[in-house]
């Protein structure tokens, strides 16, 4: 059976830039380092004046979606699903 | 010349969406539910380390906003609740909606329309006209475009958001093609082939044409399209009155509205908030507490758009579907929550049978006045003070910073629904 589970927990996130674009491409969560192949979706929404963007990613076995708060550069992972 | 007016619509748009997110779901029978994950996510976060599994997540009294197309495939229809859904499919993993998700995509799809048409009509949050006749030109051109949208779509997007595309020289051609080939069809209508093209569609097909429409024009014999166009004007003038009457003559023959209204920018015509509780209210306490907060969701929404309502409506559906609702005249324009929940309030409890449980309760602003309105009496300038305050509050932190006390335990969680985004 997959695992899919709302969360909301701190990670350390390594990024790439590529023009005004970023990509997040090691995730650092618990003691484990996820490598993500792909970036599916990218979505922002405002918590009043703090823009917030959310990365749907992906690796072979996994998807996650992190959560980048502009405003202290916080990554929390909020979404995994792993088959 | 005709005109050219593309309608675009999205394929399973939200289960789409959520698969264009996560990979793993693509192929699978899935569902979209209707209450959003806005309000799981902001409690996980106050929990630290908590974690919640979806299969575990109580989706009571929730609707499939969409099924993926293998949930589709295998019966699984939209607005079936996800209790009938998972009789169907037994471990139907059902996804609480996302409607921030969706909103990027909507807003992302209309970009598009607007850099390139005359004129875009949103219909709803997957659906919208647009005029082409200018960038297009002929039938060729129009083609041409509808594939560059979708390859443009596909590069904004994604490749699993697919959509399709119907062209036609009115709105009801051009939404009767789009719907006539699914998933992720292009499906041109000559001005031409438009009778030929209506007859080979089922009444119910017809935006429009509504069950309690189509029941009616089946008790008079009228069954199919060809019947429909049959049946002289006076006589379905008389039975549906002239607006429906003329309506149905003319879309028997293909012909329609071909007026894109460019619908970016434009006012609301109405500002409201509805919500569908897990279980049915019966007291007067609880209609206090839900109306004051729907209100105040109402009233904020009308003061970041700088809007004064001088009419409030109110509506109840009860648990056993029937309903009650009405309206109020307010004395002055007005865009305060306290004073749409007393004049809504007031209206509703006369008429109000809470015997029957309350499923579902609403509550709009509307007929908006431009100017800022004198003096409200029934309120101090501390109180003006005060909202001007929570007002910038919310700004800072967010809608759902403040509540007033007797509306704290009134938790509304966002929905996801076809129409429209709750947080926007």
């Amino acid at each position: 059976m997959p695992v899919h589970e709302l969360l909301n927990e701190s990670i350390d996130v390594q990024v790439e830039f590529s023009g005004k674009r970023v990509h997040p491409t090691h995730v650092h969560w618990g003691k484990r380092e996820y490598v993500m192949k792909k970036v599916n979706l990218v979505h922002a929404t405002n918590e009043g004046e703090k823009r917030i963007y959310y990365f749907s990613v992906s690796d072979d076995s996994c998807f996650m979606k992190l959560r980048l708060d502009t405003g202290s550069l916080e990554w929390r992972i909020v979404e995994f699903y792993s088959e | 010349m005709s005109r050219l007016i593309l309608h675009i619509d999205f394929n399973s748009f939200f289960a789409s969406v959520e698969a264009q997110a996560n990979p793993f779901l693509r192929g699978k029978a899935f569902a979209v539910a209707g209450k959003g994950k806005g309000r799981i996510d902001r409690e996980a976060g106050a929990i630290q380390g908590r974690r919640t599994s979806i299969a575990d997540l109580s989706h009571s009294r929730s609707v499939v906003t969409t099924a993926s197309r293998e949930a589709k495939n295998l019966g699984v229809k939209t607005a079936m609740t996800t209790w009938e859904a998972q009789r169907i499919i037994p471990n139907l993993p059902i996804i609480p909606g996302d409607p921030r998700k969706y909103a990027e995509v909507t807003h992302r799809f209309l970009k598009i329309l607007h850099e390139h048409c005359d004129a875009v009509e949103q219909f709803s949050v997957d659906e919208a006209f647009a005029d082409i006749t200018t960038v297009a030109g002929d039938k060729f051109g129009a083609i041409l475009f509808a594939q560059i949208l979708r390859s443009n779509i596909i590069k904004s997007i994604g490749e699993t958001c697919t959509a399709s595309i119907g062209i036609g020289p009115n709105k009801v051609l051009a939404k009767l093609a789009s719907e006539s080939v699914k998933p992720n069809g292009i499906t041109f209508v000559d001005i031409g082939d438009a009778e030929i093209f209506v007859a080979s569609r089922s009444l119910s097909d017809i935006c429009g044409i509504g069950r309690r429409t189509e029941k009616r024009l089946k008790s008079l014999g009228i069954f199919t399209i060809l019947q429909l166009r049959s049946a002289p004007i006076d006589r379905l003038i008389a039975e549906f009155g002239p607006h429906t009457g003329q309506f149905l003559w003319d879309v028997s023959r293909g012909i329609g509205d071909d007026t894109v209204t460019d619908s970016e920018g434009d006012d609301p015509k109405s500002v409201g908030h509805s919500y569908t509780f897990p279980h049915g209210l019966e007291t007067e306490n609880e209609i206090h507490n839900n109306l004051l907060a729907l209100a105040d969701m109402v009233a904020q929404r009308l003061r970041n758009q700088n809007l004064f309502a001088t009419h409030v409506n109110v509506f109840a559906r009860y648990e056993d579907g029937g309903g009650s609702g009405t309206s109020a005249t307010l004395p002055e324009a007005t865009n305060d929550g306290l004073t749409l929940f007393e004049y809504g309030l007031r209206s509703l409890l006369p008429i109000l049978d809470l015997d029957r449980g309350i499923r579902l309760l609403g509550i709009s602003a509307t007929h908006f006045a431009h100017h800022i309105p004198s003096l409200i009496p029934e309120h101090s300038d501390r109180y003006r003070r005060c909202i001007t305050a929570l007002d910038a509050v919310a700004k800072r932190f967010g809608t759902g910073a403040w509540h007033r006390a007797s509306t704290l335990n009134t938790i509304f969680l966002e929905r996801v629904s076809g129409w429209h985004y709750d947080h926007e």
